[in-house]
């Protein structure tokens, strides 16, 4: 499948979240079903910092995670008829290894391992300076197709 | 191993409980772990097991341990065999 780019107009037609809670500003390139990858630019405005924390700001591990979350999104609202739906996460195993820093552009780079029936495995990488700074495996769904294959309860 | 022994490791494997608790009783949603992933798990893990490809009313039937047993036929795939 093709690979192609999106800005940050774009994005948001495959990425439902929003400020401040929308952790990418640009998708470099994206494979639907296979990979995307991008980067947040973070500055010192952005709301997070001043209260984590007060003299020593740093972004927050939950908010690193989100990110690679919203990225490996972006792998799967890609594909057809995928566009604009809304996922969840599921579970996701995380490493952290460097702070992240006001200053710094996180480079965010997710994988596709599997995607069946609504549910997506995959992986994700958080860069800066070139340096992994945290790496996760998740498990995010569509729950509106993963509700299309789902027993009636007590069947 | 036969099919029988397959199929109760998918069980045993996927929702982690003991194979005297898979009888008719053994529904979707009986166990914490039988939830909507983990239904997809087992699917998968049985797909996997017998090299088949379920269609989707079949995964959407199979409501239960023994409901199981009768979907599998229609694959090949005779567990009391």
């Amino acid at each position: 499948m093709e690979t192609f780019s999106l800005d940050c107009i774009e994005l948001q037609n495959y990425q439902p979240n929003r400020y401040p809670f929308l952790m990418i500003d640009h998708v470099d390139a994206v494979c639907p079903g296979k990979f995307a990858r991008g980067y947040k630019h973070l500055t010192l405005n952005e709301w997070y910092f001043p209260i984590h924390f007060p003299g020593a700001p740093n972004m927050p591990g939950a908010l690193q995670l989100e990110a690679l979350a919203q990225m490996l999104t972006v792998a799967i609202t890609t594909l057809p008829g995928l566009k604009g739906m809304v996922t969840h996460a599921l579970q996701h195993t995380v490493r952290f290894r460097k702070e992240v820093l006001p200053g710094k552009t996180f480079v965010i780079e997710t994988e596709v391992i599997s995607w069946k029936r609504g549910i997506c495995k995959g992986k994700g990488i958080g860069f800066t300076d070139g340096e992994v700074a945290c790496e996760a495996d998740m498990l995010i769904t569509i729950p509106e197709i993963l509700e299309q294959y789902l027993p009636k309860k007590n069947s | 191993m036969s099919n029988k022994e397959k199929y109760d490791n998918v069980f045993i494997e996927c929702f982690g409980v003991t194979s005297d608790v898979l009888n008719e009783k053994f529904i979707y949603q009986c166990v914490p772990t039988w939830d909507s992933v983990g239904h997809m798990g087992m699917i998968a893990a049985l797909e996997d097991a017998f090299g088949i490809m379920m269609e989707t009313d079949d995964i959407i039937d199979f409501g239960s341990y023994t409901i199981g047993i009768e979907k599998l036929r229609k694959y090949g795939v005779d567990v009391l065999a």
